[in-house]
């Protein structure tokens, strides 16, 4: 390999370091790492794959209640079928509403997208790019916001387009029940407009994580704690006498950003907006300390 | 222009750099010296604001690495040829690197072919050699065409020929104006390079000097001397108040004495001298002295210490 002599050296243009740039430094990391185009192309294929097989689940469901059902208060003696609308919402106070057809795969999408946050500056921590990109951007935090930045809108457009492609998906297979699903349908648009909103944020908390662990399996560990065994572990607390236990599980992350995505009260105790800020609270909740970390600790 | 004030890095008990003082300047290359883990790359690290300061400051042309609004083109850093992520390309890498400060891509291309990178710029980084890897570092050091370069071990795994490279390029930049800095625990690799040499050891500045006053005073030079008559001349030469010592058969190392005084005393006394050789100093035993010194001084602080470096051989 031969090396020019001596370096002819071009002016290089006095620019300076400006937020603007560190957001390009930052797409331009995120794009170039085959594995990540990779991962986001499988999790767009897998979560419309999911809620495919959701929206048939639905149908099968609504189908089951409407003919094996008892029948409904308006409904004549001889009459024992329930309506279609009465089998709906039967199947929706059981978890399977039509409404939340377009975000059925959301949780695989929050699994693989959170777990990339982390990844996304644990794997700089681990490989030593870390001491590259903070030699660059010294003051560190605008590193942060710009992976924040790139997360949140990669995390919200692949989940707004994943939802809306489930909802096109989904519209024959539930057609073929005779359920008409349209985005005119009470909550479709609101759960294919939120959907991306309860993931972007997963993707803030999974970047804190990794920041704050800087080791990708510990962060990716604590994230899945957070997000689904805190759930498990606090549904069994309202086993436990007492009404206080009974509450607790409401405000976990993964309910509270849960609850956001419903639309109206149901049973639940908290309505979505409360939900959503008890998530937003969430994020504050390790995104605050992993900002103090990186701002101070030695990389 | 760096210049580091009572610069000091603790680590829970164990000290790194124990509060350094010292200025860097631009227009020549300046070699910092240690052997390893005396605090080297620490205080570089510290100068780009990797590590936090435990006391002191440290500043690059006037203020704090992070306050330039401008930090690559004040300082390319080279520190660790590992800081790159193994997956992606180098061109990639550098690419990112240069978006921060709005550098152009065409930057990018040239200090690929600078650095002799073309052929595997477009490769994973995580698959280079030693020597490629600290190519790749160098490139992005010099990315911003930065008015001081700090190097921490540069010609590491570098073939003969990028060593080469290296020691032409640090030249031709310091010539420039710029302030050049650049660490090795290779006192030969100094030698070649450097006009004045900082030398550190367990965390405490040893010597900063120019090269050639670091060669000259750290030892008395000595005179090589090889006579028949090597009783007779030590007796000679040890009634000046000088030392001798005699290592193998006819021959006398005289220190204090220069070669002329040498021939002169013999020549009274009718002696005869059949070699008579100015002994300097090479860098590499001035360092040796200066570090193991550095060791003894400070032999009663730190009781764990590493073991003193091997005695200088005899010449």
């Amino acid at each position: 390999m031969s090396t020019a002599t001596i370096p002819a050296s071009s002016r290089a243009g006095r620019k300076s370091l400006t937020f603007s740039g560190v957001l390009r430094s930052e797409w331009i990391k995120f794009r170039s790492l085959r594995s990540t185009q990779m991962l986001l192309a499988f999790t767009f294929v897998a979560v419309v794959g999911v809620g495919a097989f959701a929206a048939w689940v639905r149908g099968t469901v609504i189908d089951a209640i409407m003919h094996s059902g008892p029948a409904g208060p308006g409904s004549g003696t001889g009459e024992s079928q329930m309506t279609l609308q009465q089998a709906m919402d039967a199947a929706s106070a059981q978890g399977f509403s039509i409404y939340g057809t377009p975000i059925a795969g959301l949780q695989l999408g929050v699994l693989v997208l959170g777990a990339l946050a982390v990844l996304l500056i644990s794997s700089e921590f681990g490989t030593g790019m870390i001491r590259s990109t903070l030699t660059a951007v010294p003051k560190r935090l605008p590193a942060f916001f710009a992976k924040a930045i790139v997360l949140v809108v990669v995390s919200y457009v692949l989940t707004l387009v994943a939802a809306f492609a489930t909802f096109l998906v989904s519209i024959p297979i539930l057609g073929s029940f005779g359920i008409d699903m349209s985005l005119s349908m009470d909550g479709v648009l609101y759960s294919i407009l939120m959907g991306g909103v309860y993931v972007a944020g997963v993707s803030l908390i999974g970047l804190s994580l990794g920041t704050l662990i800087r080791s990708s399996a510990g962060g990716i560990i604590v994230l899945v704690g957070l997000l689904f065994l805190l759930e498990i572990g606090t549904s069994l607390l309202t086993l436990v006498p007492g009404d206080f236990w009974k509450y607790v599980g409401q405000y976990v992350p993964s309910v509270a950003g849960g609850r956001m995505l419903e639309i109206g009260d149901k049973a639940a105790f908290i309505s979505p907006l409360a939900g959503g800020m008890i998530f937003l609270g969430w994020i504050v909740l390790v995104t605050v300390p992993a900002l103090v970390s990186l701002k101070n600790r030695d990389v | 222009m760096i210049e580091a004030v009572n610069l000091a890095k603790h680590y829970g008990a164990k000290t790194a750099v124990g509060g350094v003082t010292f200025t860097v300047k631009p227009g020549m290359v300046t070699g910092f010296l240690g052997p390893n883990g005396a605090g080297k790359s620490t205080t570089m690290r510290m100068i780009v604001g990797l590590d936090k300061p435990s006391a002191g400051k440290v500043t690059v042309n006037g203020k704090r690495y992070a306050d330039h609004h401008d930090p690559l083109h004040q300082v390319g850093a080279l520190l660790d040829a590992k800081a790159v992520h193994t997956s992606r390309s180098a061109y990639n890498h550098l690419l990112a690197m240069a978006a921060t400060h709005n550098i152009p891509t065409k930057r990018v291309n040239e200090v690929i072919d600078m650095t002799g990178l073309a052929a595997v710029a477009k490769k994973k980084a995580g698959g280079f050699s030693l020597g490629m890897g600290q190519r790749l570092g160098i490139a992005s050091a010099l990315l911003g065409d930065p008015q001081t370069l700090i190097l921490d071990e540069p010609v590491n795994g570098l073939d003969p020929e990028g060593v080469l490279w290296v020691r032409n390029l640090a030249k031709h930049l310091a010539a420039q104006g710029k302030t050049v800095f650049l660490s090795s625990h290779l006192m030969s690799e100094m030698a070649q390079t450097a006009d004045h040499l900082i030398v550190i050891g367990r965390g405490q500045i040893i010597a900063d000097a120019p090269i050639a006053e670091i060669l000259a005073g750290t030892q008395q030079a000595k005179v090589r001397v090889r006579t028949a008559e090597v009783t007779r001349l030590s007796q000679l030469l040890g009634a000046n108040g000088v030392k001798v010592e005699c290592h193998e058969n006819e021959t006398l190392e005289v220190s204090g004495l220069d070669a002329r005084q040498v021939a002169t005393i013999a020549m009274d006394n009718r002696v005869l001298v059949y070699e008579l050789t100015p002994l300097t100093n090479s860098l590499e035993e001035a360092y040796f002295n200066l570090t193991k010194d550095a060791v003894e001084y400070h032999s009663q602080e730190f009781t764990d210490n590493a073991p003193v470096p091997a005695a200088v051989k005899g010449r």
